[in-house]
């Protein structure tokens, strides 16, 4: 049970030594600043505040009533305990700015520390795209940088990242249901910025994005010791909504209250969505700078590589340098710093033995240390700022037939892109599809139904060339609705499938595709419940900035006649605006010697 | 039906979440797991003042440290900035020894407080000195650089 006694001490203390103050006491408690300060979000009856640690609050009831925290805050700054003080850093400055308090802040060793080591000079926010070897990355990541006022580079700055404390649980089943449960403690790390492009760039081959916010002298010492505040705390880590990108968007709040990000996530909170809500507040964003991943850069190097410098990069690769010796030297140093980098790139995909990396990193450097000319290629400065792709969320109204018959569709889907999405600023190839559903009324039998809810469905394509290799996959996870081609009647199906196989890319915009897998559905319309089967599923994808087309055949081999079915589906969408789209979709479907052919017209909205 | 859409649900929320944006190998990076239980920054340190050549950190092995601060900050004084810094972009800096230039040779110009173009200079005209064979540490190579600037 929680007692509030401390409430009324601090209350009749505050009341005797600042009667000035007292009357208008709430008015301050209730301030966006000091709401935001403490992470208090509105609820239906009062405040309650996100901080999960009992030690974020001074006053028992702290948690939920933002009066009796100022109070007991004030009261921490009139005592003499000192050590409480130092975890307090911002809300001190907050009360002196407010003139709520005249007493000096102590010195805090640590704090004090802690601000030498970080010697801050601006923030910035990070955002790295999607990781799709690594389910809770796929949506990306955000996180903080205190840039440095070290000589030197940014390299000497701090990443501040928020996320979940999972401690020995990560193989277990039970570690995305303790996820989605909030099991877990969510909190923050600090590391310095070498680190994080390391992890992210060079290890997770993940572009970063940095956003260098527009902050004065006054918010980036506030900002900093409000990170020192909530750096100390935990906080229940829910995946998709109480997350590594919305906490941030508290702690940007908690620094201008006016920028009110927060509350724009009430639901779901996607890394993506939130580095454009900071983008769409008017001066926030000062700059935009891009790191691109290492394989990137590999790529953009090998693109500018002449024929003879591209034969001489594959020898090098091999240990062979004597065609590189043949290239005039100023060609050289491209070559033998991309091969390098090809090294270390394969070496972090497990490609080659630790003696292997060895011994042939080593070679190329002393060759490139020999070659006195610099490099010619241009590094890769830009990208497609994510901030400018498509929004999540998608709703699309559709008119079509189906065999013959009329009907109107209404789509949604919660998140993310599709292949056939405009694919601007997300990564090539990849693809997220949750909770896609639609329905349908279909005009003859003048029913509604649910004729699709496509539960999951991830997509990667990687292309295949002569150095780099990596698996394309898909795995589907859907409800549909579909036809007994013997008696003509509908029933649903459950269906799951896993299949791998391999992108080949003509060039940035066409690329074909094969992949093949296991296939099962379940439902009681289906002859004994259920069938097993094997897929081949060939495609072709063809991608502009204006439009898109996919083309894709999948033949499935099954233990029920009924699951055996060869597929035709050719979709193509014109992308009107950033946001608008048209899409034509035909299928053809044969199965049991009958046919299925649907046409459908849509316009797609995301928001 | 209901079942299965609840199942389905369940199911792919499940997939969809799987493992969280896990934080543990707090400040050291990701090798730090393989790294556990190696010596800590301290001795290397002191092998770096002491003129000692013992380390862990050998060429290669740069994601993840074994010399990381706990606390996962950039501090101290000069010399265990260099080294913490060599032992996470050792890499890095091999390329830009043998090239003469790149953002490592900008930060620890920084780092010293040098000119950068003498920093670049001499770690160019020095990489063999640096790296003299593919088994070199980071320890090594922080001495080594110490000498080469100092000269």
């Amino acid at each position: 049970m929680r007692v509030c006694h401390k409430y009324f001490l601090s209350t009749l203390f505050s009341l005797f030594v600042l009667p000035a103050y007292a009357s208008n006491l709430s008015d301050w408690a209730y301030s966006p600043s000091w709401l935001a300060l403490v992470h208090y979000q509105p609820t239906l009856t009062g405040y309650e505040s996100t901080i999960g640690s009992e030690n974020f609050y001074l006053s028992p009831c702290g948690k939920t009533n933002p009066l009796k925290e100022l109070d007991a805050t004030i009261a921490l700054f009139q005592s003499n305990d000192d050590k409480t003080k130092c975890l307090f850093p911002a809300r001190y400055l907050w009360l002196e700015k407010n003139n709520l308090i005249n007493a000096p802040f102590p010195k805090c060793q640590e704090f004090e520390q802690f601000k030498q080591d970080l010697q801050p000079s601006g923030i910035t926010l990070l955002f790295t795209d999607a990781y799709m070897n690594n389910s809770s990355s796929l949506f990306g990541h955000t996180l903080l940088r205190v840039d440095t006022a070290r000589k030197g580079t940014q390299l000497l700055a701090h990443g501040i990242n928020y996320g979940a404390w999972t401690n020995g649980y990560e193989n277990s089943f039970l570690y995305a249901v303790y996820g989605l449960a909030g099991f877990y403690p969510g909190g923050f790390t600090v590391k310095p910025y070498y680190d994080i492009i390391n992890t992210y760039n060079n290890i997770e081959n993940r572009d970063i994005w940095e956003y260098n916010l527009n902050l004065s002298n006054e918010e980036l010492d506030f900002f900093v010791a409000h990170i020192w505040e909530v750096g100390q705390t935990t906080t229940p880590y829910y995946f998709f909504t109480q997350n590594c990108s919305y906490m941030l968007m508290e702690v940007f709040d908690a620094v201008k209250p006016e920028l009110n990000l927060a509350q724009g996530f009430p639901v779901q909170t996607i890394p993506l969505d939130t580095i454009k809500e900071v983008n769409k507040r008017e001066g926030l964003v000062k700059s935009i700078n891009y790191r691109p991943s290492r394989q990137r850069k590999i790529k953009y190097r090998m693109q500018q590589m002449s024929d003879e410098q591209y034969q001489a990069f594959l020898d090098a690769i091999q240990l062979n340098l004597q065609s590189t010796q043949a290239l005039p030297e100023e060609q050289r140093a491209d070559v033998l710093e991309t091969a390098y980098q090809y090294i270390q790139y394969q070496y972090v995909a497990q490609d080659i033995a630790l003696s292997e990396y060895r011994k042939k990193s080593f070679a190329l450097l002393k060759a490139r240390n020999q070659v006195k000319a610099g490099q010619k290629f241009n590094e890769l400065q830009e990208g497609e700022n994510p901030v400018y792709s498509h929004d999540s969320k998608q709703i699309s109204l559709g008119l079509g037939t189906y065999n013959g018959e009329f009907f109107e569709e209404l789509r949604l889907r919660p998140a993310y892109h599709s292949l056939i999405d405009r694919s601007f600023g997300f990564l090539p190839g990849a693809a997220i599809n949750f909770l896609d559903m639609a329905f349908r009324h279909y005009d003859d039998k003048n029913n509604y139904v649910l004729q699709r809810l496509n539960i999951l469905q991830l997509t990667s394509l990687s292309p295949i060339d002569e150095v780099f290799a990596a698996p394309s996959y898909q795995i589907t996870v859907d409800i549909l609705r579909q036809l007994n081609p013997s008696d003509e009647d509908n029933y649903y199906t459950f269906n799951a499938a896993v299949e791998g196989g391999g992108t080949y890319a003509l060039n940035d915009n066409i690329w074909f595709y094969a992949l093949t897998g296991v296939q099962g559905a379940y439902g009681g319309g289906l002859p004994h419940n259920q069938w097993l089967g094997l897929s081949l599923k060939p495609g072709l994808l063809v991608r502009f900035s204006e439009a898109s087309l996919q083309l894709e055949a999948q033949k499935v081999w099954a233990t029920s006649k009924i699951g055996s079915t060869l597929k035709w589906n050719i979709t193509a969408d014109y992308f009107l605006t950033r946001n608008w789209s048209l899409e034509a979709a035909f299928s053809y479907t044969q199965n049991y010697g009958k046919n299925v052919t649907e046409t459908v017209f849509r316009l797609k909205r995301n928001f | 039906m209901k079942k299965i859409i609840f199942a389905s649900l369940v199911l792919g929320a499940v997939a969809l979440t799987a493992p969280a944006h896990a934080i543990d190998s707090t400040g050291c990076g990701l090798g730090s797991m393989a790294w556990r239980g190696q010596s800590g920054i301290l001795p290397q340190v002191a092998a770096v003042t002491t003129n000692g050549t013992f380390g862990t950190q050998t060429f290669g092995i740069t994601f993840g440290t074994s010399g990381c601060d706990p606390n996962g900050r950039v501090t101290g004084g000069t010399q265990k900035m260099v080294l913490a810094f060599l032992e996470n972009n050792l890499e890095q800096f091999a390329m830009d020894a043998a090239a003469g230039q790149g953002e490592t040779i900008t930060t620890l110009a920084g780092i010293m407080n040098m000119d950068e173009k003498t920093v670049a200079e001499k770690t160019y005209q020095n990489f063999a000195v640096l790296f003299p064979n593919e088994n070199v540490d980071a320890v090594d190579v922080t001495l080594k650089f110490y000498q080469i600037m100092k000269a």
